[in-house]
């Protein structure tokens, strides 16, 4: 696939003080191909939305470069084919959602008799047709997450860079927002996607870059991201203190419960605590492989 | 084109809900309106003070709601962040700032045409005829405000809304006076080197004094057709090269 999106080197420092500089963003290379949703995650501070910022143009990188379609972040004309949700969208407060999605039809280059029925619809693929004419002061944040959402949608970009989408909405919100996603994943979209939801990013993206202080610690598909890290857990007979004793040096994570013991065992290890377990003669109870979810990749790599 | 009129239809409706602008607006349009008090003078020296009066509140108010609206634009967008969603969108930072200087323009003047009404009712009610140089003079004034709102908005790029603020009202102090005050220091100073940091600041300083045609609406002077030409020029450079300044800041600002 053809990278839609791709970062050589991306560097952003920050001057702090007189000595004191910040590295926001360290050397990141990434390519996102075309028609995948790309989940960009990091903990508060990784420099995700520096990042975005970069590709968007509000900031320029310090060293390094980004393209978009080939062609350099600081042209304008990349972004007739980018839809933009920064994180908690803020809009004119007296403008009413049809209005703002009015102008960012027009904005984008929608011809003028079909901006209103284009906005009209972008709300209504967003669950939020019934406010169209409510101001946005008198709106709750959910709903103005909505318009934002709508709002990037608008003018049928090919590429949608999405700040937190589901920031703010309810369990029933997020749900419409994930299946929109996956809809236009569907229609042939780009989505390039920050979130802190890991429930959510491992559920629609089909690409997962971790960053870390700024350096990019993993990227790859959801499965390779959390390859090589499943955990065999084995329930035994509670456990005496001299079996205990032998498996704490094989960094078995130990769980002593009411009747029985729960070993969590690194699978490269599974024979020497067997070995253990039998020369204590401990009865084994349940033995299940469980696989590392992308909330515990991500704690594991950005921790 | 279409993004900068755009731009520009957005901060007009923002500026227009503006409680600064309703407040300023009223409160000119009061004191016009109220000039006509002024009937314990004679009548002759009455309509040349009133004229005079109405002159100066439309100048002043004008200038302070450019001031106003001007530092608070662009400053409260990128605070605010409702500037993002829009450069994300396929305009140029100099449309940008073009749209938010018309915006601004387009709202001040619609302010200081309310003045130049209840001015033009005034006048009509006491000469009862129409004075047309009242238009010229109004054209002028707005040409003035023009200025002022291009040097806040071109401020109001790099800096915060009370330092555009401030620094955009001591540069209309400065323009105001320049002519006499700096003047006068320029004949005044001995050294080379002193007079031509003065004449550095006279040539950059906006001349907002010959766009104010108080005297001959007052007086009834004729102004040559070439001077209002000249002047006409003047203001339309003097606002483009200040927005091109404010334009080449904002490109390198991160927002």
């Amino acid at each position: 696939m053809q990278p839609l999106l791709e970062t050589c080197d991306l560097t952003k420092t920050y001057k702090l003080g007189r000595n004191r500089i910040k590295t926001a963003v360290d050397r990141l290379n990434l390519s996102v191909p075309e028609g995948v949703v790309f989940g960009f995650l990091g903990p508060n501070g990784a420099g995700k939305t520096t990042t975005i910022k970069m590709l968007l143009d509000f900031a320029r990188p310090t060293k390094g470069s980004a393209t978009v379609f080939g062609r350099p972040t600081t042209d304008p004309s990349t972004r007739e084919l980018i839809g933009y949700l920064p994180e908690q969208p803020y809009f004119p407060k007296f403008l009413k959602p049809v209005e703002v999605l009015s102008i960012h039809a027009s904005l984008a280059g929608v011809k003028r008799s079909s901006v209103k029925p284009i906005a009209l619809n972008c709300l209504k693929r967003t669950g939020i047709e019934e406010y169209a004419y409510t101001p946005i002061s008198k709106l709750s944040k959910g709903l103005t997450q909505r318009v934002g959402i709508a709002q990037s949608i608008v003018g049928d970009p090919k590429m949608l860079i999405l700040d937190e989408p589901t920031s703010g909405l309810d369990p029933i919100g997020r749900r419409h927002i994930r299946d929109l996603l996956l809809e236009l994943k569907d229609e042939g979209k780009t989505i390039f996607l920050s979130s802190h939801l890991l429930s959510e990013v491992e559920s629609t993206c089909d690409i997962v870059a971790v960053l870390k202080s700024g350096k990019l610690v993993a990227c790859g598909s959801p499965e390779e991201v959390t390859n090589g890290n499943s955990v065999v857990n084995v329930e035994t007979q509670r456990l005496a203190p001299e079996p205990r004793e032998a498996l704490k040096f094989l960094h078995v994570g130990v769980e002593q419960r009411a009747e029985t013991t729960m070993l969590s065992v690194d699978p490269k290890q599974v024979y020497q605590v067997m070995r253990v377990l039998e020369t204590h003669a401990v009865s084994i109870i349940r033995i299940d492989t469980k696989r590392e979810s992308l909330e515990e990749a991500f704690l594991r790599l950005a921790a | 084109m279409i993004r900068v009129w755009l731009i520009a239809k957005t901060t007009l409706l923002e500026n227009s809900r503006k409680q600064v602008f309703h407040v300023l607006c009223l409160l000119m349009v009061a004191v016009i309106a109220s000039s006509s008090l002024l009937s314990i003078l004679t009548e002759g020296v009455k309509l040349k003070i009133l004229k005079d009066l109405c002159m100066t509140c439309m100048m002043f108010g004008g200038a302070v709601l450019a001031i106003a609206l001007g530092a608070t634009g662009i400053p409260n967008d990128v605070e605010s962040r409702t500037v993002h969603p829009v450069l994300a969108r396929p305009i140029t930072r100099v449309q940008y700032v073009v749209g938010k200087f018309f915006g601004t323009f387009i709202t001040v003047g619609i302010g200081v045409g309310a003045m130049a009404l209840a001015f033009g009712v005034l006048i009509y009610a006491y000469e009862h005829s129409f004075d047309t140089f009242l238009l010229t003079a109004t054209g002028f004034t707005l040409l003035e405000v023009a200025v002022v709102a291009a040097v806040a908005t071109a401020i109001s790029t790099a800096a915060s809304p009370a330092i555009t603020a401030v620094v955009t009202f001591l540069i209309y102090i400065a323009g105001t006076t320049k002519i006499g005050y700096l003047g006068g220091m320029i004949e005044r100073s001995s050294s080379g080197s002193v007079g031509g940091v003065y004449r550095l600041i006279y040539h950059v300083l906006p001349n907002l004094e010959c766009f104010n045609l108080k005297t001959a609406l007052v007086h009834h002077d004729v102004v040559p057709t070439t001077y209002l030409i000249q002047v006409a020029v003047y203001g339309a450079v003097y606002t483009a090269f200040v927005l091109l300044a404010g334009c080449a800041c904002f490109a390198r600002r991160e927002v």
